[in-house]
């Protein structure tokens, strides 16, 4: 048994030595950028009618990938997992709405300017009779596993969460509203611009008027990147700077997201 | 040939097994063609024959595991087949029970000791245990086989295998036996053994039906040989009559093989 | 967080796994029989709806069949959705699992040769006797090896219930793993799988000396 333990570890050690003899990279000789995202987390980054990848922050970084002169290439990141597979060398960045969170720091990764400022709502059915978040005392809530809105409640929001019946995981925030349309769940705890497209493709449902979390969006790399980071920061102000980001921005698809990009406020 | 059907027409002393006009095939060929015969009380009968004459089948008829379609089977005078129409269910249940098979591979059941494959079917007939059990150990004993009663069947050599399917068969107390080839899947020096014990129970007035390729025994043991051939019964009788003058050219062609 | 509070939170989740693992045993071995001898049937049409149920659930993901039975309904009637996952994942898991327990019985009985349910009859044996008595122990000996694979796979497979968002214990680990950042969750898990699966074998193993007292 202990013999089995020891061999795992000494694997997983070899893995993670691998992970950073790679890591540095140095951006001039750069040709091409692997984009890590969740690809069902619409409008940053999903699957688009064509079938080929698409979302504000894929865009954004096509962008700064040809002003940069890289070969752009997208890799589907399992959420829970993201870290692990940037770890692992399977892409260069994790970008795709991603919450800064103190612990990524914490763990040594090289985060981006933060980018967007996100809230967290909470999703509850019209008829429901739910106004706000003290209603919930023993109801039960669903909140997609990976994201924010469970680190909040596991942390930040955690007395809150304490009067909760019960909080049920989803691997997908489909999984929530469908938890939440099925009467197996009374709310969902999602991050707003998710909740607004959602509620407006979806009849029943309603976002309770209340901010349950600041947080930041940033890119994440991996902790020797200091300098691939910089150079996607300075590429990303210079497409702000030219009126790429916004025109980007001014889509219709991002109408949702557009207020809370922090780039374009001032 | 008036004899031959006398069971089938159930006269003062009817025969344990009638057989009239027995048909059968496998899909379009026809492995039994109008096979009449009759067994009497003690009488040892064997059935000799190339392989694919349908010696087999018509033991397996008369066991009901093939079912024929055309003529009668009958046991005891009384109908379990009639003119290729079989009887009830129950009726074919009761029919069952007065005769034993002995297969060719022994087909023990292998999960359990000797003495279970010999108890069970009797015991689930409702039959007393204790007595049952004795039975058992008796038929052990006649089968040379004492020692062997909490042995499994691989523990065992085919010929002590052969002799436990023997008296399993017996103990149910079958009017008659059939034997399916017994020796066939035997090392040959193991047949002897398996031999002797039908020898013994030939003497002890056993009705028996032994469908063989044992030459010198069916000639020493059976009071009349039947040979078949392409599924029609050639020649039958006598054994000193079948063995050492054959009428029919198709006998003599087959015996003059085992001959040296 | 220390390993410890890892350890102790993941075997909270354990129960979970072990309910899933025991009530899908308890209920796909019987029904794998019954879909095995429908499977086996003489009527045609049984026969041949049995064996397209059963390619259809061998041929597609367990994970689709747990989407399917979880969400399913809610999809077609609009019904709600179970708040006790266990209903539809154990559901899933013994339909999943009993189509191949009924593919490995019906090998086991296919296996035994016809000459025992001959001599069975020729002793006047009932079906049912013959089934119960003659085939069924053999067919068990048979299939030990095969149906023990089938259980270690099933120890494994219960982490798939995360999908429907059942909390057992691998889908503890993993929210583990994502707010610790850590991977170690996932040794834990490894561990705690590999500890189970051993306790399996051993189990399996004592099970299938039993039976070796023939061949």
């Amino acid at each position: 048994m202990k013999k089995t333990i020891s061999l795992l570890l000494a694997a997983l050690m070899l893995l993670s030595l691998s992970a950073v003899a790679f890591a540095a990279d140095a951006p001039a000789d750069r040709t091409s950028f692997i984009m890590g995202i969740d690809p069902e987390y619409p409008p940053f980054s999903y699957l688009g009618d064509d079938g080929k990848y698409t979302g504000f922050d894929v865009e954004v970084c096509q962008a700064v990938c040809d002003y940069l002169g890289w070969e752009l290439e997208i890799f589907g990141v399992n959420w829970d997992e993201k870290l692990i597979q940037l770890d692992s060398m399977e892409c260069d960045c994790v970008w795709s709405g991603m919450t800064i969170l103190d612990s990524m720091k914490e763990a040594g990764y090289v985060i981006s300017e933060p980018y967007y400022y996100n809230t967290q709502v909470l999703v509850v059915k019209e008829d429901s009779g739910i106004d706000s978040s003290a209603d919930l005392a023993g109801k039960i809530v669903a909140v997609q596993l990976g994201t924010s809105g469970e680190a909040l409640l596991n942390e930040d929001l955690a007395e809150l969460a304490g009067t909760f019946d019960s909080i049920l995981t989803c691997d997908s925030f489909l999984k929530c509203f469908t938890e939440l349309q099925g009467n197996a769940v009374d709310a969902v705890f999602v991050d707003l611009p998710v909740a607004a497209s959602y509620v407006a493709k979806n009849e029943g449902l309603k976002i309770i008027d209340e901010e349950l979390g600041a947080e930041y969006y940033g890119i994440a790399f991996r902790s020797g990147d200091a300098e691939l980071c910089a150079a996607v920061d300075e590429a990303v102000q210079a497409l702000v700077e030219d009126g790429t980001y916004a025109e980007i921005a001014a889509k219709e698809d991002y109408a949702e997201i557009v207020e809370n990009l922090l780039f374009l406020q001032d | 040939m008036a004899e031959l059907v006398r069971g089938a027409e159930s006269t003062d002393a009817p025969s344990i097994l009638g057989i009239c006009s027995l048909e059968k095939s496998f899909g379009s060929l026809m492995v039994l063609k109008d096979i009449s015969l009759s067994v009497d009380r003690g009488n040892v009968i064997s059935i000799i024959g190339p392989s694919g004459s349908g010696k087999s089948t018509l033991l397996r008829c008369a066991a009901f595991l093939e079912r024929a379609e055309g003529g009668d089977i009958l046991y005891d005078g009384q109908y379990a087949m009639q003119n290729g129409v079989y009887a009830s269910k129950a009726e074919l249940n009761r029919f069952r029970s007065r005769f034993g098979l002995v297969f060719q591979n022994f087909q023990l059941f292998p999960h359990y000791s000797v003495m279970k494959n010999i108890t069970e079917a009797p015991i689930l007939h409702g039959e007393d245990r204790d007595e049952v059990q004795e039975r058992a150990l008796s038929l052990i004993r006649k089968m040379g086989l004492e020692g062997k009663e909490k042995a499994y069947p691989y523990q065992l050599s085919g010929g002590q295998q052969q002799r436990v399917a023997i008296a399993r068969a017996l103990a149910m107390k079958p009017e008659i036996l059939y034997f399916d080839e017994p020796t066939s899947a035997l090392d040959p020096e193991l047949t002897g053994e398996v031999l002797k014990v039908i020898r013994q129970l030939a003497e002890e007035k056993m009705t028996m039906v032994v469908v063989t390729h044992e030459m010198p025994f069916a000639k020493a043991v059976s009071n009349r040989v039947i040979f078949m051939a392409g599924g029609v019964i050639v020649e039958q009788g006598d054994p000193r009559e079948v063995f050492d003058d054959p009428r029919e050219e198709r006998t003599r062609q087959f015996l003059r093989v085992f001959e040296h | 967080m220390t390993l410890m509070t890892m350890i102790v939170k993941m075997s909270e989740g354990l129960g979970k796994t072990c309910a899933i693992f025991f009530l899908t045993l308890l209920f796909s071995l019987p029904l794998g029989m019954i879909v095995a001898l429908l499977r086996m049937s003489k009527v045609k049409v049984v026969s041949a709806i049995t064996r397209f149920f059963i390619t259809v659930l061998r041929g597609t993901p367990l994970m689709l069949q747990l989407l399917a039975v979880t969400y399913g309904p809610y999809y077609l009637f609009g019904t709600n959705v179970a708040r006790n996952k266990l209903i539809p994942v154990v559901v899933a898991f013994a339909i999943n699992y009993a189509a191949y327990f009924a593919e490995i019985y019906r090998g086991g009985i296919e296996s035994i040769p016809i000459g025992q349910y001959e001599a069975a009859e020729v002793l006047g044996y009932s079906k049912v006797q013959t089934f119960m008595r003659i085939i069924l122990p053999q067919v068990i000996k048979r299939i030990m090896p095969s149906v023990t694979n089938e259980v270690v796979t099933l120890v494994k497979d219960t982490s798939m219930a995360f999908t429907v968002s059942y909390q057992e214990m691998f889908t503890i680990g993993k929210q583990i793993a994502n707010s610790q950042t850590s991977f170690l969750p996932f040794v834990v898990a490894g561990v705690f799988y590999y500890l189970f699966n051993a306790i399996v074998d051993y189990l399996m193993g004592r099970v299938e000396k039993r039976l070796d007292y023939y061949r």
